[in-house]
């Protein structure tokens, strides 16, 4: 019973938060509104018994990634006015497209609950098993090289990131170290002979 | 008891949410890129609530990748985000339109 409640509390609340980011005017208030989403999601992992990914989610998502959202909002200085003018016209347009994907993906899940029958809902914490630690032991042996594709992943997008925001300015005064190192003396500096008495 | 369909059905909620707000949004990248996320979310929660019922760990190693997937995913496209900004001193998708004729 305490199950059904938690599940029920921290449902509802997540579909309002979806719900916020769809439909606030200002880009900030959505972007917190998904925050809360992150939040609520992770808890309804930890009831699902993934107790690291809810971590993961909350300090990767909430963390790293709706902070950059912030950043990049708060740095582009949109008006929010003028961007939201097709809003009325297509809006019918929306809400139907979404309620038929809603009513199929659920029809088909209740339709056919025959099918989910077997599938019961097993604790692992009579087990003492540790969520994390059978984790990291797949993730290591089984799926060790998706683990490194995903890290090469990971550094690809800092080199695109960082390459694609770097902005090299003019009229800076800095060293070119290897326009110094490829420097010719004799271009520097030219002897001249001065003759005595002459000027 | 929590059967498997209830979380299969809250995660359709929140995907049928996500792409309503594609559509509502699309004159606005970034609202598009968290509807993105949205949808990413409602995938993750299926993942994961069949690897709970089914007892197995597959499941939530796939999410492991999605995540980093996603947040590799966001960094690239709110840097392209910034570097348009930059240009064209604009993120509407109406004024996309430099590559026509």
């Amino acid at each position: 019973m305490l199950l059904e409640i938690i599940f029920y509390t921290f449902a509802s609340i997540l579909i309002c938060a979806s719900l916020g980011v769809i439909l606030f005017k200002n880009p900030v208030y959505s972007a917190v509104s998904l925050i809360l989403a992150f939040i609520t999601t992770g808890m309804l992992w930890l009831l699902l018994e993934a107790e690291f990914l809810a971590i993961v989610l909350v300090l990767v998502y909430v963390g790293a990634v709706m902070v950059l959202f912030l950043f990049v909002i708060m740095m582009l200085n949109i008006h929010q006015e003028e961007e939201r003018s097709g809003f009325t016209k297509i809006a019918p347009i929306a809400i139907f497209l979404g309620l038929v994907i809603a009513a199929e993906l659920i029809a088909l899940y209740w339709i056919q609950s025959d099918q989910f029958s077997g599938l019961e809902s097993i604790s692992n914490s009579s087990l003492s098993v540790d969520n994390t630690l059978l984790l990291g032991t797949e993730l290591f042996t089984k799926y060790i090289l998706s683990f490194e594709i995903a890290g090469f992943i990971l550094l690809l997008a800092i080199i695109v990131s960082i390459s694609l925001t770097l902005r090299t300015r003019k009229n800076v005064k800095k060293q070119i170290a290897s326009d110094q190192i490829a420097a010719d003396p004799k271009q520097r500096v030219r002897m001249v002979d001065i003759k005595r008495g002459e000027n | 008891m929590l059967s498997l369909q209830s979380y299969l059905t809250l995660s359709a909620i929140i995907f049928s949410i996500g792409i309503t707000g594609i559509v509502i949004n699309r004159k606005n990248i970034i609202i598009v890129m968290m509807c993105t996320e949205l949808l990413l979310i409602s995938v993750n929660f299926n993942f994961i609530a069949f690897s709970h019922f089914m007892q197995d760990l597959a499941g939530q190693i796939f999410v492991f990748f999605i995540l980093t997937v996603a947040a590799a995913e966001a960094a690239i496209g709110l840097a392209i985000l910034v570097a348009l900004y930059r240009n064209k001193k604009s993120i509407s998708v109406g004024d996309l339109n430099k590559l026509r004729n």
